[in-house]
């Protein structure tokens, strides 16, 4: 286990600030005012980067490398060419700080869990002026996250587009929590 | 060193050879058995004369380079990226832990992503003026011609009115004009008949 290297720390958070807002910022920010407080941090264990709290990472220290397979939160992996790869199991930290969303009606849900792209006929509702080729967050009509993806289309343009048009790429979804149950969380 | 050959003495009493002079025994050496090297005049080591000296001197200020030295770009050889170092650098990574470094690097992310989605949307909403721009046209165009077959129709209309009674050949004229929207003459259907 080990911190970014800066380098590292800009692709990771290249990446999280196509799909977070300006609260990105809050991430990495002290959880209180008090001199000694807690914060978030990065660390890479193989290959995977966990978002965890100083405190117990310095505990972690403790476990050697072999040993230990995972700490806090694991937003995603570092490929051997040096990108990084978000993991579904980043969506409660990307939720919270999206910029653009996308709800979707409960007959699209299902399409989408079983790792679809989102079509217009299934689009309940999203933030209007959102550009295309720009990370977006899903989620269901009662608020809860679904996955993440891409768009396809601007708003503007998915007005005009017919019903099985596709508005949004699927990159991440709930889904794979079953369906990547064993190469999710070993990093082999 | 081959071993020295033995002698057999025939006389061993007679200590300086056989007394015959120039027999065998007398040009031997020493009888003991060893035979030491002779040794000759010592070489001089002292350079004899100016002209070795200036010949030494030239030789050792001639410097010659080493390769690496003369900073020469290597032919035919490829450098993996990872390989090659540079000098008087620490080894290993360089980790960002510190807050302060953290909030630089994701103030410089931000700020590219903003640009980005900035020129994104300026670019969408310039397409967007450009779509609407060209919708008001064709609308006009299509208003124009419209009101250009109205024209027509009018005038029809009132060269009727002012013809008085058309004749039924006349009036069958201007319906077709009306539906077809040309005067273009139709064609007459063929007919076959048995007398």
């Amino acid at each position: 286990m080990r911190p970014l290297t800066e380098e590292e720390t800009k692709t990771v958070f290249a990446k999280l600030a196509s799909i977070c807002g300006n609260s990105l910022k809050n991430l990495i920010a002290p959880i209180d005012n008090s001199p000694t407080a807690d914060r978030y941090v990065f660390r890479v264990q193989k290959d995977r980067v966990y978002y965890v709290l100083l405190s117990m990472a310095n505990l972690a220290t403790t476990v050697s490398r072999d040993n230990l397979l995972s700490l806090g939160t694991c937003l995603g992996k570092m490929t051997k060419t040096g990108k990084f790869k978000l993991h579904i199991t980043a969506l409660p930290i990307l939720a919270e700080h999206s910029r653009y969303k996308i709800w979707i009606k409960p007959s699209g849900e299902m399409p989408f869990l079983y790792g679809g792209n989102i079509v217009k006929a299934h689009v309940g509702r999203w933030t209007e002026d959102t550009p295309e080729h720009t990370g977006i967050v899903v989620f269901s009509m009662d608020d809860r996250p679904l996955g993440f993806g891409v768009t396809a289309r601007s708003t503007a343009e998915a007005r005009r587009l017919a019903p099985t048009g596709m508005v949004v790429f699927r990159q991440a979804d709930a889904g794979e929590y079953l369906r990547d149950e064993d190469s999710l969380f070993s990093s082999g | 060193m081959p071993p020295s050959r033995t002698k057999t003495v025939k006389n061993k009493h007679a200590a300086n050879g056989s007394g015959i002079s120039g027999s065998k025994a007398t040009r031997a050496g020493p009888t003991d058995g060893i035979v030491k090297n002779k040794k000759g005049p010592p070489p001089s080591s002292k350079p004899s004369n100016s002209k070795a000296i200036a010949a030494i001197l030239k030789k050792r200020r001639k410097k010659t380079y080493s390769e690496k030295e003369l900073d020469i770009p290597k032919l035919n050889m490829i450098t993996p990226v990872g390989v090659e170092k540079p000098k008087g650098k620490k080894k290993g990574k360089v980790f960002v832990d510190d807050r302060e470094s953290m909030n630089t690097i994701l103030a410089m992310v931000q700020a590219d992503k903003e640009g980005e989605i900035e020129s994104k949307m300026i670019k969408a909403r310039q397409m967007e003026e450009i779509r609407e721009a060209r919708r008001v046209e064709a609308e006009k165009k299509e208003g124009e011609r419209k009101a250009a077959l109205d024209e027509t129709k009018d005038s029809l209309r009132k060269k009727r009115k002012r013809g008085g009674k058309p004749t039924a050949n006349e009036d069958l004229d201007v319906k077709d004009t009306l539906l077809t929207g040309s005067n273009a003459v139709k064609a007459k259907k063929k007919r076959v008949s048995f007398a």
